[in-house]
């Protein structure tokens, strides 16, 4: 197969059978925010349901590449039962991470997110992964301000 | 140089293979195989002759121009004045002052929205732009209106694809002050009746301006028969270098027209604080700042060089392998053509697949060797109307054959594996 080192197995498994995706809009979430890319057209939608202090569950729906769509799909289950405070850290790392901020950044994320580390070296590609965490980060703040 | 290129070779075809071998990036050693480039329609390679006219122009004849006493001042002076009569007769120009250096199709197509319309443009007036306009045809005449509170209005497409003008009886109404329409279009490959509608809009005193950048290498241009007031393109996507382009516009226009940029080299006589100054004449009025003679002298062999290559025959083998290309893709399951693409009559094809995204395609062919484009194409007024934010986009040229054409295939098959299974 061509294309393996960007196109991992994992990532296309989360690209063809996305967690966490809803087909009509996100119900009942505490926040949803969206994403978009004029560039490419892609456009996610992140909900966040949270439960105290902690992200209890995440949905997104939308459309986009298959680097887009696995990011989000790797995303509601990276954070799922992390606290607020933890998600908020690791929308910065994601950010850091992707935008070349600081490189080490990958290190310290979990080993759900690994697959996406290929598209570090298709700058062009790097707002197909930080769409969805971006709009996650968005929410977050709305959810704060509510 | 000559002012009249004849093609080096009477026969009726071209041989791709022998083209290839005059562009060095494709034999470079940092292809390690054969490198399948199909992004025509976004910039072009540069052959030898193109890339061994600049060089020399450092190497052995480098001056001020226009300013310099000296023999290699005036032979310099000389080489870029030879470079607009060369581009003269590459379009059918009545004479070289009708032509004027740019950076870019884009900065042309700028100069006239806001030296020659804006102002002319007053509140209610209207400017029709075609819906397939690429942003640089585009947007220097939303900001004109915007700013004159005149309206912008499209000229719309048919569903294949082309200019819908039986539906736009107002374009020629009686304020209309002006029309903008690209010859060719960068995601359909529609070409345009370019020539129809400028002499008809002479008739009702509108002027065109025609955004050449998509036909220039591969139609012959002649601005007299096109019977338009201004036409625009760039030399990189001729063959010629990046950084410099090109406005024709008739002489009594450009002689309405302000300047853009004022400064050094454009100037006959600089008044003393607040009194006037008086610019030089056309075309080194709209030329502010040393001009790039290299870029002319480059942009002028790649006109040569297309002419010494014969448009009609390259047009024909665009064309054909276009159709080839677009006759393929049509067979593979899930692929949708853009309207018009079924039979291009230029050389961009553009398409979709139903269960991939195009940047995914793009990436896949990419590593494949296959160089093919992905996005909006700076046309984002003609993907919304046709519902789509993105296409894959492949656009061939003279030395493209079908072994690019199964590449491209092999690559789009590769990319279902992936994605589709």
């Amino acid at each position: 197969m061509i294309a393996q080192d960007l196109y991992k197995e994992t990532l296309l498994e989360h690209y063809r059978h996305p967690k966490n995706r809803c087909d009509g809009p996100i119900q009942d979430a505490d926040a949803v925010e969206r994403g978009a890319n004029p560039r490419c057209g892609d456009e996610i939608e992140i909900g966040i349901f949270l439960q105290d202090e902690n992200i209890r569950h995440v949905q997104f729906r939308g459309r986009g590449c298959a680097i887009c769509i696995a990011s989000a799909s790797m995303l509601t289950e990276a954070v799922a039962g992390l606290s607020v405070a933890g998600t908020r850290i690791l929308c910065e790392q994601m950010h850091d991470w992707f935008g070349d901020i600081e490189p080490a950044a990958g290190a310290l994320l979990p080993n759900g997110l690994q697959a996406l580390a290929a598209v570090r070296q298709h700058p062009a590609r790097q707002k197909c992964v930080l769409l969805s965490w971006e709009a996650l980060a968005d929410a977050i703040d709305k959810a704060g301000r509510e | 140089m000559s002012l009249a290129v004849q093609p080096i070779d009477d026969s009726e075809t071209i041989n791709p293979e022998a083209v290839r071998r005059d562009f060095p990036i494709f034999s470079g050693s940092t292809q390690p195989r054969r490198f399948h480039y199909l992004d025509h329609a976004a910039t072009t390679p540069k052959p030898s002759a193109v890339i061994n006219s600049i060089s020399d122009c450092y190497a052995q004849c480098y001056a001020p121009i226009h300013r310099g006493l000296y023999p290699m001042a005036e032979q310099a002076t000389s080489n870029y004045e030879h470079a607009r009569r060369t581009l003269q007769h590459f379009i059918g120009a009545a004479s070289p002052d009708e032509l004027v250096f740019t950076r870019s199709a884009t900065e042309a197509i700028n100069m006239v929205a806001s030296g020659w319309l804006k102002p002319r443009l007053e509140r209610g007036d209207v400017v029709w732009v075609s819906r397939m306009e690429h942003h640089s045809n585009y947007l220097p005449w939303q900001l004109v209106c915007q700013e004159q509170q005149a309206q912008l209005r499209f000229i719309e497409l048919t569903e294949d694809g082309q200019l819908d003008l039986d539906g736009t009886p107002e374009l020629f109404a009686e304020r209309t002050k002006f029309i903008a329409i690209t010859h060719v279009s960068n995601v359909l490959g529609t070409e345009n009746p370019v020539a129809t509608l400028c002499t008809t809009a002479r008739e009702y005193g509108i002027p065109v301006l025609v955004d050449a950048a998509q036909s220039v290498s591969h139609i012959e241009l002649d601005v007299a028969e096109m019977c338009c007031d201004f036409l625009a393109f760039s030399a990189h996507k001729m063959f010629g270098p990046t950084g410099i382009g090109l406005l024709y516009g008739r002489q009594e226009r450009l002689a309405e027209m302000a300047p853009l940029q004022v400064g050094g080299g454009m100037v006959d006589s600089v008044g003393d604080g607040m009194e006037e100054s008086r610019w030089a004449a056309i075309p080194a009025r709209f030329e502010a700042g040393s001009p790039d003679m290299p870029g002319a002298v480059g942009f002028a062999a790649a006109a040569d060089y297309l002419s010494s290559l014969g448009h009609e025959r390259v047009h024909r083998h665009i064309v054909s392998l276009t159709r080839l290309a677009a006759q393929r893709l049509m067979r593979i399951d899930g692929i949708r053509l853009l309207p018009h693409a079924g039979l291009p009559a230029s050389g961009i094809v553009s398409f979709t697949h139903h269960n991939m995204h195009p940047h995914d395609m793009a990436q896949i062919a990419g590593e494949a060797g296959v160089a093919i484009r992905a996005g909006h194409h700076c046309a984002q007024p003609l993907l919304r109307r046709l519902g789509l934010t993105a296409t894959a986009r492949a656009s061939f040229s003279v030395y493209n054959d079908e072994s690019d054409i199964d590449a491209l295939i092999d690559a789009i098959i590769s990319a279902q594996r992936v994605f589709c299974e």
